[in-house]
């Protein structure tokens, strides 16, 4: 136990990576913010900042998995704003909703295979993605609006037992990237594949007889399929589709993936790290509002977090 | 497909880089469709538009044959048009100015180079860190409300022209054209590449690769400082969200160039005709309507269509 928490205080011992130091962030901030403003432990607070931090939270699983693998998709926040537009659409729930993650899995499919099959390098790819994907969503809405299906909102929007469903949302994304990566022969394939690619060894993996392509495939599938539900989730909160709701999503789930101790460089990361980098990003901005800081300053210190913390990882390789 | 695209003539053909087909083509099609566009003064003045794309793309290719990546350059941009135009420095002269952007735009270089070259730290990460602490730091100075005005000298030097070529556009010729001479003549250019090809065997052979990232990276905040300058003689009024999209644009440029991380065939010239690409698809789609969104997908597939065929060539990139 405590050789394991130890363990996520540095970078070079553990496939987890650094996770406890943000972890130690977020208690000092849980605190710092229940004893310093009056609003923050209010049962009201709680409930609309876990509302807030699930959209992030879902995407930043997504990016993990494609992180993993020492890879990037920069085409989150375009899947995320494609998925409310299609789910804006006039037609019956039962053909949007699934035509959501279908073009989702395609989304993924084509930037897995432009990576793996034509060796176009991520960011390349999933940036001309971005731009593609984002072209198609301004001619199905150039503005926000449409409707909603009434089901998708009252999934995001209703209680269960008293607690707010964006919850289960959560458990759920969780639950299902908990199972993916640590309950299951792919999960142990990702971290596998990623800890060659850190290392220089890209054929390592491979010589083990791990089948890399399609593996790295599966992990954009996964991550465009991830933005999707987080994308079905902003559109249950906005009641509407919006082209611009995804904009620069990307860079906050890298930004939650990188807080939370991931290494970009592949093969050393944590879904415990990722939750709690997801929840750090969302606490400082609900802290400092309730505290009265500027909202503008916050974007700063936002960067110097993410500044401080990739600046304790310090890796073997330069690069990317 | 394979024995296909293994033919001599088309690999030869596929070693050019892909931003001289892509601005052929779409000078054909503007030849095509309405030839009386093809003239200099119009053709000046939408290149005019992107010469700060231009000049932003000569850091971002020096950075990118080093394996590195700089996004920081938005924010360099947001703060110094910030600064020029809000009035903070109400007695500075032009010089002060561009003294002021150079220190900037150095010592934001010299942050990144040092955090990545010398830290090792993930170069996406930590420019994106410093280009999120800068846009947040404009956004607290100037409470998001827009600056004041451009000073009026700035607009008047943007606006000479020679004939039908304007100032802007020369400067960045002469500025690509610098860059050009570094990279053939200098030996740091030698060391950028050595470098970027293989780190370790660079090392190995004596090449100082840290020092030559580092400076890869001073070079390319220096020059986003540049960018800077001209960008804010290119509008009238500061805004508060100007030039945050131009990383990524250069990135893009850069690739259509035939530079990709770690190999440069490109060199200076193939970025540099990139960036006239994306001159020439903005012209191309005025002319024949195609609004906004037709214009993202174009320029999505352009990049795609560009990186795939460059990728096979050159293996895994």
């Amino acid at each position: 136990m405590i050789a394991w928490l130890r363990s996520g205080f540095s970078s070079r011992r553990s496939r987890h990576g650094l996770w406890a130091v943000p972890l130690v962030i977020v208690l000092v901030l849980v605190v710092v913010l229940t004893f310093g403003t009056d609003q923050f432990a209010s049962r009201e607070n709680l409930f609309n900042l876990v509302a807030k931090a699930m959209p992030l939270l879902i995407a930043a699983i997504g990016q993990l998995f494609v992180v993993l693998v020492g890879g990037l998709d920069l085409s989150v926040g375009s899947v995320i704003s494609f998925s409310t537009a299609v789910l804006s659409l006039d037609g019956p729930v039962i053909l949007l909703l699934p035509a959501v993650f279908v073009l989702a899995v395609a989304v993924g499919l084509i930037n897995g295979l432009v990576i793996t099959r034509l060796n176009v390098h991520p960011i390349i790819a999933t940036l001309a993605m971005q731009y593609i994907l984002l072209g198609i969503t301004r001619i199905l809405r150039p503005v926000s609006g449409g409707e909603v299906p009434a089901i998708v909102i009252n999934a995001v929007q209703g209680n269960f037992l008293g607690v707010p469903l964006p919850l289960f949302w959560g458990l759920f994304a969780v639950g299902l990237a908990a199972k993916i990566l640590y309950g299951s022969r792919y999960g142990l394939h990702l971290f596998a594949i990623g800890g060659g690619v850190a290392a220089g060894m890209e054929d390592a993996a491979r010589n083990y007889g791990i089948r890399v392509e399609r593996n790295i495939v599966l992990a954009y599938v996964a991550c465009s399929l991830f933005a999707a539900l987080a994308g079905v989730f902003l559109a249950g909160r906005i009641v509407s589709g919006d082209p611009n709701v995804g904009l620069l999503f990307e860079l906050d789930a890298i930004t939650a993936v990188a807080i939370g101790g991931t290494q970009l460089s592949g093969g050393v990361g944590s879904l415990h790290g990722t939750v709690l980098g997801a929840f750090i990003l969302v606490l400082l901005a609900n802290g400092m509002n309730l505290a009265n800081v500027s909202p503008f300053i916050q974007t700063a210190i936002k960067g110097g977090l993410l500044l401080a913390i990739v600046g304790l990882q310090s890796r073997k390789k330069m690069g990317l | 497909m394979a024995n296909f695209l293994s033919h001599p003539l088309l690999r030869r053909l596929a070693a050019v880089p892909p931003a001289y087909y892509v601005f052929g083509l779409l000078l054909l099609i503007l030849w095509l469709a309405r030839p009386n566009m093809l003239n200099p003064n119009v053709l000046g003045i939408f290149i005019r538009q992107v010469v700060p794309l231009g000049i932003l793309v000569l850091g971002q290719l020096l950075v990118m044959r080093v394996k590195s990546i700089d996004l920081s350059g938005g924010g360099i941009i947001l703060l110094i048009n910030y600064l020029i135009t809000s009035r903070t420095f109400p007695e500075a002269s032009g010089q002060d100015f561009i003294m002021m952007a150079l220190v900037i735009g150095g010592s934001v270089g010299l942050l990144n180079g040092y955090m990545i070259a010398k830290r090792r730290v993930s170069a996406v990460i930590v420019t994106l860190a410093i280009s999120i602490i800068l846009v947040g730091f404009v956004q607290f100075l100037s409470s998001g409300k827009p600056p004041g005005d451009v000073p009026k000298y700035m607009n008047n030097i943007f606006n000479i022209s020679f004939g039908a070529i304007p100032l802007p556009v020369l400067f960045w010729v002469a500025c690509a054209g610098l860059m050009w001479v570094v990279m053939q003549q200098s030996v740091y250019g030698r060391f950028v590449e050595a470098a970027g090809e293989n780190a370790e065997a660079a090392a190995f052979s004596g090449v100082p690769v840290e020092r030559t990232v580092l400076m890869a990276h001073v070079l390319a905040g220096l020059i986003a400082a540049v960018a800077a300058i001209v960008q804010t003689g290119s509008i009238a009024v500061g805004s508060v969200r100007v030039g945050l999209d131009l990383p990524i644009l250069a990135v893009a440029a850069t690739i259509l160039g035939g530079v990709v991380f770690g190999r440069g065939e490109g060199g200076v010239w193939g970025p540099f005709f990139g960036v006239l690409s994306f001159a020439m698809l903005f012209v191309v789609m005025t002319v024949f309507g195609i609004g906004d969104p037709g214009k993202l997908i174009a320029q999505g597939l352009i990049i795609l269509l560009a990186a795939i065929l460059y990728g096979r060539r050159s293996g895994r990139i």
